[in-house]
């Protein structure tokens, strides 16, 4: 649900397993907004952000 | 009159629901919403075999993720029949969804790779020639079932393909799930000989590609792998798995198409904004699936304990109602109304925890395939009769009769 939310920061990997594309998890700006709503509808909770 | 095995009419839903009663299969969610807003928001029933039936979304999802307390030993929300452990394939179930850690884990890892987004991107093209293909049958005439004629036909043809047997055998798949899911739900005698039939004959395809490899092909590839201590995987694991996909595969996702089409026929509103503005559809789908969501699966108490102020005793049967836990206020704003929009939406129509759906992904794309070819080519319908949809509940919920009518061109 993350990768439908935020599909240039979230992706699968070849187990359908989430998968973080940006390169060490830093959030460019305007994908923010997107990262939030992937989080917010993340049904495992799987996804922690952190202000920087 | 009533006949003297019609089942006593319910009285207090709270503590004795009945799953299959006429109004709540038509709409359950008075009911659900009742429960679940109540002081006791877990229900507990006798009918069925026994169960209790937890309506928040908290507990639901905490019962779907403590795998250790509440085991998937068994996951139909009525009692088997006795005899299934001893029937002719009585040590073949449906991995992984029927598994337990630590064989989960492999049980699981082996199929992941076939259902993942990438790996069903290559079912959308021949999806949508095939519901072009039905629509084609009934458009001429002005109605047609989107439940019979259309919902029903897609998903077992899709999963007939992904395991190489032939489209030929679709409506005997059919017929057998209906078995195992629908009239055998209450019937344990109709759901062994459904499950045995299921069973039979996919030992008669694995016998077929141990004797005639093939090239591509899932189950040749599933008899090759190698279990979690990298020993071959034994027939049953393989056989279990054929029966997973058929009965996971078919009546859920064909209830998924079936009540996003049921929605559409009374919200041309929602049909317009899917037209003006196509790139909704992703979230659009997400929304769908958390009103509509079809499956509500159970688990086993593994040992006395006390959930939520409940006594649950070793053996007892939970039911996650999952299209309970998607309309609970405390986590969606506004959760009986449609949103096409809705941004906020952790909605758990595929369950959550170790064994989340696998097939999400391939669900999702014929629904959204099903949907976008039927309002292509018929953007304007409605009802025939709203009172004369009929519904399928228990364990899989959606409409198994559902006429349409619409202008023809």
């Amino acid at each position: 649900m993350c990768a439908i939310a935020a599909p240039k920061v979230f992706g699968s990997d070849d187990f359908g397993n989430a998968i973080v594309l940006v390169e060490n998890g830093d959030v460019p700006a305007e994908l923010q907004t997107a990262t939030r709503i992937a989080q917010s509808n993340c049904p495992e909770r799987a996804i922690v952000l952190e202000e920087v | 009159m009533t006949s003297p095995n019609a089942p006593e009419a319910v009285v207090d839903w709270h503590t004795d629901y009945d799953m299959f009663d006429p109004q709540y299969l038509i709409n359950p969610f008075p009911v659900l919403n009742d429960i679940r807003e109540s002081e006791c928001p877990i229900a507990h029933s006798d009918r069925w075999g026994g169960s209790w039936l937890p309506t928040r979304y908290e507990d639901v999802v905490a019962i779907a993720q403590e795998y250790q307390a509440f085991t998937s030993r068994q996951i139909i929300v009525t009692a088997p029949p006795p005899q299934q452990a001893e029937g002719a394939y009585g040590g073949v179930a449906a991995p992984p969804i029927t598994s337990d850690p630590p064989d989960h884990h492999w049980h699981r890892r082996l199929i992941l790779p076939v259902f993942s987004p990438q790996s069903v991107a290559k079912y959308e093209a021949t999806t949508r020639e095939l519901c072009h293909r039905l629509i084609d049958k009934f458009l001429a005439t002005g109605q047609g079932d989107a439940a019979s004629e259309y919902a029903q036909q897609i998903p077992v043809r899709v999963i007939s393909l992904m395991l190489g047997v032939p489209l030929e055998m679709a409506d005997e798949f059919t017929s057998w799930v209906r078995g195992v899911l629908e009239t055998g739900l209450q019937d344990p005698v109709v759901r062994l000989e459904n499950r045995n039939k299921i069973i039979g004959y996919f030992v008669n395809t694995l016998a077929d590609r141990k004797a005639n490899p093939r090239e591509d092909d899932l189950i040749t590839e599933l008899l090759a792998s190698k279990d979690g201590d990298g020993n071959p995987v034994p027939d049953s694991y393989v056989l279990g798995v054929c029966n997973l996909m058929l009965v996971a595969g078919v009546d859920t996702t064909w209830s998924a198409i079936g009540s996003t089409l049921w929605h559409f026929a009374q919200h041309p509103e929602h049909r317009q904004a899917l037209r003006e503005d196509p790139e909704m559809w992703p979230r659009a789908l997400e929304e769908l699936l958390r009103v509509y969501a079809p499956v509500t699966m159970a688990r086993i108490v593994d040992h006395d304990t006390e959930f939520q102020g409940c006594p649950m005793k070793a053996g007892d049967r939970v039911l996650m109602s999952f299209p309970s836990a998607n309309r609970d206020p405390r986590m969606f704003e506004d959760p009986d109304t449609v949103k096409l929009d809705r941004e906020h939406n952790r909605h758990v129509a595929f369950g959550a925890g170790i064994h989340r759906c696998a097939g999400s992904n391939l669900a999702r794309l014929e629904v959204r395939v099903a949907a976008q070819v039927w309002l292509e080519r018929i953007p304007e319908f409605e009802l025939v009769d709203p009172a004369a949809v009929t519904w399928a509940g228990g364990q899989v919920r959606g409409p198994r009769i559902c006429m349409m009518k619409f202008p023809v061109a």
